[in-house]
């Protein structure tokens, strides 16, 4: 689906991380919103912290740009503690989701910001503020205050602000929330192909799938104040950790088994190894099953729903042992051949594919 | 639902209804009408009466005028009396330094609001605000207690052994200042706070992101998107220390004479209703020509909040 590279070893092995978030916690209160949480970026790479609302990823982008202390573990860049450093010390630079452009500067003055602040010459400063909007492709609108720009352009400033100040880490909060449906794909792509030719390590939060899965080398799947696991886009569809995660990416089909001598039995008659023990929970993926007649298999039900998503098709079986099961097929005439209410039986198409978890 | 409709047609509506209609049409000047008619009632007719008292000549007798002819000779004695020229100088040099003063003293009450935790903003908005809610004339009274030959200051500093005879504060021009810079403060912090609590706070943060100090963003951001609130406090403070009486009455121990308390005299103790009215006007156009470059100024500095320019 994407040029990235394809598992997480090639990317975390190699190089030791710029940065390392070591079992970080947050407290606000009684409440612990991150709770021993870590999580390592490799150069260049792109993270996406995908939860859902309330998981902690703003918290914990507030606690590596410094706005918000850590109540316990350790944020390093480069290997440098960031604890002592305050927020204007580090080399870190956020992207907000409001933007946050200083409303009374101009486009230049407002991507020359971080330059100005360092005490940087004038003329270098303003070579470096042409080659950000050059970059961002904003040539022209140099004098333009923010009202006077498109949300869009707005997001460009927004990112060529921080670009300008050259951060080891880049971060990145639902940079796309304002924008509107067709301009957000177009400027995924954009934003990855820049960071990616900037080389720019970036941490990037979202709660839409498609969007972490069009933007990231690894995703990072957060529950309750911590990472519930990390690895790339393909290697999370395919080989969810946890539950949690195979519930949350994708749609999926669970239902209970019983491991026997290292196997679990399925509903079809084929089986899966597992390494676990007693009571346990198969997840198959909806396009990993497949309906046949009803004479072709033990696994039988009856077909409640159906509906066309483009290219697919997508049934719903209500099983004999009770429970509806998904199932996502090409649009072909064999698969169209079974009317509603039909009777039919299930098959897995590739049992390795199914994934075993604790019950 | 459309309101009524925007062009009536010819000869459907009375002219009542006409009228209704282009009330609540939204459009041109009709939405505005009520305001002026009350505005003329309660400001135009009183200011044109007044007016037109400074260009005549009249004899007053039992609170009545008893008889006006056409006279410029009040506005000719005005223009000329040295005593106009140094009692308006005076009191516009007292408006600006309480203007200014107040700026002083009241931005960093403003920005330790921005920057404070719930508590330091409970505190400061009481503290502002209660003020406010006792007179004028009563807080003006406890400085007497506070600055008067053995009020608090003075038997302080003799307690320390400091001076050895009370300072002669009260009855000073001093005494007005620190009255007038206290009287209207809260004037001034409470629009800076009003202006600033609508700070984005992300920006602050941005700034901090991108590099600066806290001083730098106070600088850079902070102070810049507060000029509004500058411009609005300064308007407030000027027109109402320049027009003050209480205070300089008060404090000045009635012989300080500003252009509110010399109108004062004039109309009511020595009953020559033109030189008041002269003096009023002098007032009102001095007020209203300071008030007019603080809003060019405020104007200039918020150039970034009018549309689109560039
Ligand atoms: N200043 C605060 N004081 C108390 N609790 C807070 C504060 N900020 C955040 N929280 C709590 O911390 C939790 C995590 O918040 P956070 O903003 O990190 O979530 P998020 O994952 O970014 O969610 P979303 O996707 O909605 O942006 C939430 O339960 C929130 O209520
Ligand atoms: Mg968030």
């Amino acid at each position: 689906m994407m040029q990235g590279p394809s598992g997480p070893a090639t990317i975390v092995a190699t190089t030791s991380p710029v940065l390392r978030i070591g079992g970080v916690f947050k407290r606000f209160g009684a409440v612990t919103v991150l709770d021993n949480c870590s999580l390592d970026v490799a150069e260049g790479e792109i993270v996406t912290l995908l939860g859902p609302s309330g998981c902690g990823k703003t918290t914990l982008l507030r606690c590596i740009a410094g706005f918000w202390e850590a109540d316990g573990g350790s944020i390093t860049i480069d290997g440098q503690d960031m604890a002592r450093v305050p927020v204007n010390r580090r080399p870190v630079g956020v992207v907000f989701q409001s933007y946050a452009l200083f409303p009374h500067l101009t486009v230049a003055r407002n991507v020359g910001y971080a330059l100005r602040m360092q005490g940087m010459a004038q003329a270098e400063a303003e070579r470096r503020v042409a080659a950000a909007l050059e970059t961002v492709s904003l040539v022209g609108l140099e004098h333009r205050y923010p009202a006077q720009l498109s949300g869009g352009q707005q997001q460009r400033v927004a990112i060529a602000r921080v670009l300008v100040m050259e951060p080891r880490v880049l971060l990145l909060d639902e940079p796309f929330n304002a924008l509107d449906a067709k301009l957000r794909g177009t400027m995924q792509v954009e934003l990855r192909q820049l960071i990616k030719s900037l080389g720019l390590t970036s941490i990037f939060v979202t709660h839409d799938q498609e969007e972490a899965l069009t933007m990231s080398d690894r995703i990072a799947v957060m529950r309750g104040g911590r990472i519930e696991q990390a690895d790339s886009p393909n290697e999370i569809f395919d080989r969810p950790a946890t539950a949690y995660v195979a519930d949350f990416i994708g749609s999926s089909n669970f239902w209970p088994a019983q491991v026997v001598d290292g196997q679990v039995a399925l509903p079809d008659g084929q089986s899966v190894a597992s390494a676990l023990q007693g009571p346990v929970r198969v997840m198959a993926r909806p396009h990993n099953l497949q309906i046949a007649p009803p004479s072709a298999g033990p696994w039988t039900g009856k077909i409640v729903f159906q509906r066309p998503v483009g290219p697919l098709i997508e049934t719903h079986v209500e099983t004999d042992g009770g429970g509806v099961v998904k199932v996502v097929a090409m649009r072909r005439e064999s698969e169209r051949a079974f009317a509603h209410e039909a009777l039919v039986s299930l098959h897995i198409v590739s049992p390795a594919l199914c994934a075993v978890y604790p019950d | 639902m459309a309101v009524a409709s925007r062009t009536p047609l010819p000869g459907a509506h009375g002219m009542g209804e006409r009228i209704v209609d282009a009330l609540l049409s939204g459009r041109g000047i009709w939405p505005a009408v009520p305001a002026i008619i009350v505005l003329t009632v309660v400001a135009v007719i009183p200011f044109v009466i007044l007016l037109s008292l400074g260009f005549s000549d009249i004899e007053v007798s039992r609170g009545a005028i008893a008889s006006r002819t056409f006279s410029l000779e009040y506005i000719a004695n005005a223009l000329t009396d040295p005593l106009y020229w140094t009692t308006f100088q005076r009191s516009m040099t007292l408006a600006l330094t309480t203007t200014a003063l107040c700026v002083f003293f009241g931005y960093p009450v403003a920005y330790l609001y921005l920057v404070g935790g719930r508590w330091t903003k409970r505190l400061i908005l009481v503290l502002t605000i209660a003020p406010l809610l006792t007179s004028g004339i009563v807080r003006t009274y406890a400085w007497l207690v506070i600055l008067g030959g053995r009020g608090v200051v003075n038997s302080t500093l003799m307690g320390l052994g400091l001076i050895d005879q009370p300072l002669r504060i009260m009855n000073t021009h001093w005494a007005v200042l620190i009255g007038m810079v206290q009287i209207h403060l809260p004037v001034m912090i409470l629009p800076l706070i009003a202006v600033m609590s609508r700070h984005d706070t992300r920006l602050m943060e941005a700034a901090a992101n991108l590099g600066a100090s806290h001083l730098g963003t106070l600088r850079t951001v902070i102070m810049p998107l507060s000029v509004p609130g500058i411009g609005t406090g300064a308007a407030l403070v000027f027109t109402l220390s320049y027009t003050t009486f209480v205070v300089p009455q008060l404090l000045g121990g009635g012989n300080y004479l500003n252009a509110a308390t010399m109108i004062y005299e004039q109309v009511v103790y020595s009953l020559e209703w033109s030189k008041g009215s002269v003096s009023s006007m002098i007032l009102m156009v001095t007020c209203l020509i300071v008030l007019v470059a603080i809003a060019l100024v405020t104007n200039h500095f918020t150039r970034w909040t009018q549309g689109r320019d560039a």
